[in-house]
């Protein structure tokens, strides 16, 4: 039998898989997106996790840079079903001391926000609102970065002034969140919310990550959607795009293999044996199982080789999702300062104090599960009715945990059947409404259940990062930029968030390597 | 949403709303389809329900007509990434003794495993299956696939075919008699009997009920198709929404219609949950069950009095089915393997039911809403497909005929019984295949007729059928006289889904008879000929 042809392979169909086909299929390329799940989307993913009818998110909960990435508005991803809300109160802190709770409202808020940070230190609501202006200012620059500016050059003076703007010397650029945020503010806190949100963006405050605290999480902080029916319904229009420009999705069709000829990829072959020839093969699939798993030991090159030792899984990035389906939705003894708290988009539960939060981070990255069971959480049917029944809610939350390798398989199963009702009673005290009576069932998805459902090593969702600033720099050599791999026509697209930007990257290296039409220019993006 | 024009508006994505929606996108229409659901498919549902990577078909798990079914080569759906497994040993009853009946995809073996049971009935079914095989396929195609005509009709039909004549066991007698009592006059073994019954009941029809033996000779014919979907049957879901999505159509998940939009006695359109409207520019299409389009979503005063009063006394099936779902480590191992070995590679086994009588005493306490002692049936679809669960794994399913409600405490009580229920049902399956020991089960997971209600609004009451399956609610008497023809009292409004002739499964029929009346009322080209 002839082995089929494509044009180009996706291997794996997470978001930016999908991004990568929808622009390649675009440029007029045969394009078959392999995936090895039943579903589409990977981590853009929602399930019934605890009883029927309630939807709960297990990865992504929010979007962040819906207003940015070209896949949503290139493919008119509202055409195929995609809906977004936008939460007014979007990041809170609730106290189980009855403290006003701390609340960040979307940028067109600033009053707002500045009235609850000033309820705990003028000085801080002063400075984050300065900042977060000076940020939103030159916010078409920083997702130039992200998405692969047109013109380098001027992004990166441009957010040069930026930085200076902000008040920072070239030697905070390499500092530890931590550091920073602790000279910037005062109050514990707005420290603790921004020590959380700096890891949640996949910065461990305690290292050398200064730039990306200050640009991202300042930007980033207050820009969040939830899609409306769930994070899949993204995955969904994403990949009812990718079918109407005639991409072929395969389900459960694992790749095992890719195939290269002298230093340039050739296609794929399936675990069932089937050979698959394209000329472009891009990976959505990790660096480490794409050149070690399926491009194979004997064919990546030393460069390649450097580039997966020089890379680790967690333990930043790994998570623990609580579900719960409850009767009624959280009511916070911080309300009654203010109310907004409890009509939140995300909410964090469980910390009094900044140190808390450090601590929490520090014990999660020494291998156990924090001691105090706190979380991040969301109610997504304060918004949208639909993902419960009527009258019922949806939670969703983050715990911050081990990697998947750090405790045993039993050790994980205890932790999956005893830390949601550590959080129950953690949550009733800021909350006395949270009593068991209140939940109708729960669950609690591992950093080990993620790996092995979405193949994301140690659970990390970020697909792991360079282990130093060198490893980092060494990515930046030509033959690895902007999703290359130093073997011509494979390229990789594994991402960090919904962003998209990994398959956009991949698919623009695409068309410039091999002559396809640029179809993702636009006179008014940048990038 | 914003507001949308399109010339089809179907109401659910199910396999019928995505077949019916890709024949007339192939046909020019501008279709899009608005589903409750956050997934496409209804019934052909696939969830990791128990451990990551342990796919299991929460609804539909059998399709029978892979290769009857004219919609498959149609829709090219093999070119859209569908791919079928037909397990060579299909069926298997486990029985107390020790000993084990097996249904193959080669008659001879079928026939040998029959004969040590009665020789007699060995001959029986080997005829049954060669007088059905020598008509069934065009009877099939006939009945299932085209809209309705009424029982009489399809008599002097027969007559006139010849085949009454010539029919060893088609006759218009079979209206008169359940399927228990045609095995009684055909067959001796109460065991081959009962394991015919099992499978017309697994295959949705009450072996008790009346009439219904008019359906035995074609549901045996089709006993050795029985075809798992690979990767779960959401897959065939996913093929049809890229044939879907390839012509041109759109699905639009968990945009919920509220209402159809009528003027002048025309349905143009529906207004969504959200808020937002659609309009039809030719029809409106619904899929789903009767109660919530013609009672629900219709303004008062719409349909005729009489339509509505068919609608609100439509009868649902009047038992659902109880499942129990398995991560495992190892599958079955019967001891019945000492007897017949086949029966550790059978895809759907009978755990247990000796015969029909046993059977028909479980319909009577199903309807009493009660839980019977367990005789579930079990398969393991990952002896075929190993796509369904991770290496080394094995992803287990058992089903068992229950009440929707219960007589104490009614529906809601399955939340409190549902896991004592699924562990007597795991028991008698060790008590079959004792290799089944706590160390093999990973994780397991009940899913009760409530569970099916609450996942697939239009399963009503848990009724995965759409509709009982009954002589009184057949053919051209389905879903009543007034609405057998696809069509509604309201212009341009289309019923396609499982209430339809012939009725649920994945039969494709309803849209497929739905295709062709509107292409009748609408002059469509009819490509698929």
């Amino acid at each position: 039998m002839a082995p089929e042809r494509y044009d180009a392979v996706v291997v794996g169909g997470g978001h930016n898989g999908l991004c990568a086909a929808a622009y390649l299929a675009r440029a007029g390329q045969k394009v078959g997106v392999f995936e090895s799940r039943h579903e589409e989307g990977g981590a853009v993913h929602t399930s019934e996790a605890t009883v029927p009818g309630f939807w709960h998110n297990l990865h992504a909960q929010y979007m962040e840079f819906i207003d940015y990435m070209p896949f949503y508005h290139d493919f008119d991803l509202p055409g195929f079903g995609a809906r977004m809300i936008k939460p007014q109160c979007q990041v809170g802190m609730a106290f189980e001391d009855g403290r006003p709770p701390l609340l960040i409202y979307t940028p067109d808020l600033a009053e707002k926000t500045h009235r609850s940070i000033a309820h705990f230190s003028r000085h801080d609501a002063d400075v984050f609102d300065d900042i977060r202006r000076k940020v939103m200012a030159a916010d078409q620059a920083i997702a130039a970065m992200l998405y692969g500016p047109r013109n380098p050059e001027a992004v990166v003076g441009d957010l040069g002034r930026l930085w200076a703007d902000l008040g920072m010397t070239p030697a905070d650029f390499g500092k530890p969140a931590k550091e920073l945020i602790d000279r910037l503010f005062e109050s514990t806190e707005l420290r603790a919310v921004l020590y959380r949100q700096c890891l949640e963006w996949g910065a461990d405050p305690h290292e050398g990550t200064g730039f990306a605290f200050v640009i991202c999480c300042i930007w980033l902080c207050g820009i969040h959607y939830l899609v409306k029916g769930g994070t899949h319904m993204l995955a969904h229009a994403m990949a009812s795009a990718c079918l109407r420009e005639g991409v072929h999705l395969r389900y459960n069709h694992r790749v095992r293999e890719i195939t290269t000829r002298e230093g340039r990829a050739t296609g794929i072959v399936l675990a069932d044996g089937r050979a698959i020839e394209a000329k472009v093969v891009v990976s959505n699939l990790d660096i480490r199982t794409t050149y070690l798993g399926l491009v194979g030991e004997d064919n990546v090159t030393p460069e390649m080789r450097a580039a997966v030792e020089g890379w680790r899984f967690g333990p930043e990035h790994c998570l623990g999702t609580p579900s719960f389906a409850l009767h009624a939705p959280p009511d916070y003894k911080s309300a009654r300062h203010d109310p907004d708290i409890n009509r939140c988009f995300y909410t964090i539960v469980g910390y009094e104090t900044a140190e808390q939060v450090s601590e929490y981070i520090l014990q999660a990255f020494a291998g156990r599960p924090p001691e105090r069971p706190a979380a991040g959480t969301w109610v997504n049917t304060l918004w949208d009715s639909s993902q419960a029944p009527p009258g019922k809610h949806a939670m969703n939350g983050w715990y911050f945990f081990p990697k998947a390798s750090d405790l045993s398989e039993a050790e994980w199963n205890d932790v999956r059947a005893t830390y949601n009702a550590r959080f129950l009673e953690l949550w009733q005290r800021h909350a006395p409404n949270m009593t068991r009576d209140n939940v109708i069932a729960d669950a609690l998805y591992t950093p080990l259940d993620i790996e092995r459902e979405m193949g994301m090593l140690e659970g990390d969702f970020g697909h792991g990062r360079p282990k130093s600033l060198s490893a980092l720099a060494m990515g930046q050599s030509p033959s690895l930029r902007q999703g290359r791999t130093g073997i011509a026509g494979l390229y990789l697209c594994p991402g960090n968030g919904v962003s998209a930007a990994p398959g956009y990257i991949a698919y623009k290296s695409a068309a410039e390597d091999f002559g396809l039409p640029a179809v993702w220019k636009r006179d008014d993006r940048g990038y | 949403m914003a507001d949308a024009t399109y010339d089809a508006v179907i109401i659910g994505a199910g396999h019928n709303g995505l077949a019916l929606g890709t024949y007339l996108a192939r046909a020019g229409f501008e279709v899009g389809i608005f589903e409750k659901r956050a997934e496409e498919g209804g019934g052909l549902c696939t969830e990791e329900l128990t451990r990551p990577g342990f796919l299991h078909n929460v609804h539909c798990n059998y399709h029978t007509l892979v290769g009857v079914c004219p919609v498959y080569e149609h829709l090219e759906l093999e070119k859209h990434g569908l791919r079928y497994v037909r397990p060579a040993v299909q069926m298997a009853s486990v029985f107390d003794d020790g000993t084990a009946l097996t249904v193959h995809t080669d008659l001879d073996k079928t026939c040998a495993s029959l004969a040590r049971f009665s020789r007699k009935d060995a001959d029986t079914f080997r005829r049954l299956y060669e007088e059905t095989k020598g008509y069934l396929d065009m009877i099939l195609l006939t009945l299932m696939y085209s809209p309705p005509i009424s029982m009489k009709d399809i008599t002097k039909a027969l007559v006139a075919w010849g085949v009454e004549e010539k029919a060893e066991f088609l006759s218009v007698h079979l209206r008169r008699l359940s399927i228990d009592q045609f095995l009684d006059q055909h067959f001796e073994s109460a065991k081959v009997k009962a394991h015919l019954a099992f499978h017309a009941a697994c295959a949705g029809y009450s072996t008790d009920r009346k009439g219904l033996a008019v359906s035995f000779p074609l549901l045996a014919g089709k006993i050795d198709n029985w075809h798992l979907c690979v990767g779960g049957s959401h897959a065939l879901a996913h093929a049809l929404w890229e044939a879907f999505a390839h012509a041109g159509g759109r699905v639009f998940l968990q945009h919920g219609v509220r209402r159809i939009l009528v003027e002048d006695g025309r349905a143009v359109g529906v207004e969504l949950e959200d808020g937002s409207t659609v309009r039809a520019r030719r029809i409106v299409a619904s899929s789903i069950d009767l109660e919530q389009t013609l009672l629900s979503m219709l303004a008062p005063g719409v349909l005729p009095d009489a339509v509505r009063d068919d609608a609100a006394r439509f009868p649902h099936m009047d038992w659902s089915f109880f499942s129990v779902h398995l991560a495992m480590n190892r599958p079955p191992r019967y001891a019945a393997a000492a007897f017949d070995p086949d029966v550790d590679q059978a895809w759907v086994v009978n755990l247990g039911y000796e015969s029909p009588g046993e059977i028909d005493r479980h319909w009577q306490e199903v309807r009493a809403g009660r839980l019977a002692s367990p005789r579930p049936n079990a398969a393991v679809n990952s002896l075929f497909d190993p796509t369904d669960a991770p290496a080394g794994g094995y992803t287990g399913l058992l089903r068992h005929f229950a009440p929707y409600a219960l007589a104490d405490g009614g529906p809601e009580a399955w939340d409190r019984v549902a896991r004592e229920y699924g562990r007597r049902c795991i028991d008698q399956w060790r008590a079959l295949a004792p290799n089944l020991t706590d160390d093999a089960i990973l994780h397991w997971e009940t899913y009760t007729p409530l569970d099916i209600a609450r996942r697939i609004p239009n399963m009503v009451r848990g009724d995965w059928m759409g509709g009982l399956i009954d002589l009184d609610n057949m053919l051209d008497r389905r879903p009543s006289a007034s609405l057998s023809q696809y069509r509604t009292p309201v212009s341009g409004l289309y019923l396609c889904g499982a209430t339809q002739h012939p009725h649920g499964f994945v039969t494709f029929a309803p849209a497929f008879n739905a295709l062709q009346s509107i292409a009748e009322d609408h002059g469509v080209e009819r490509w698929w000929r």
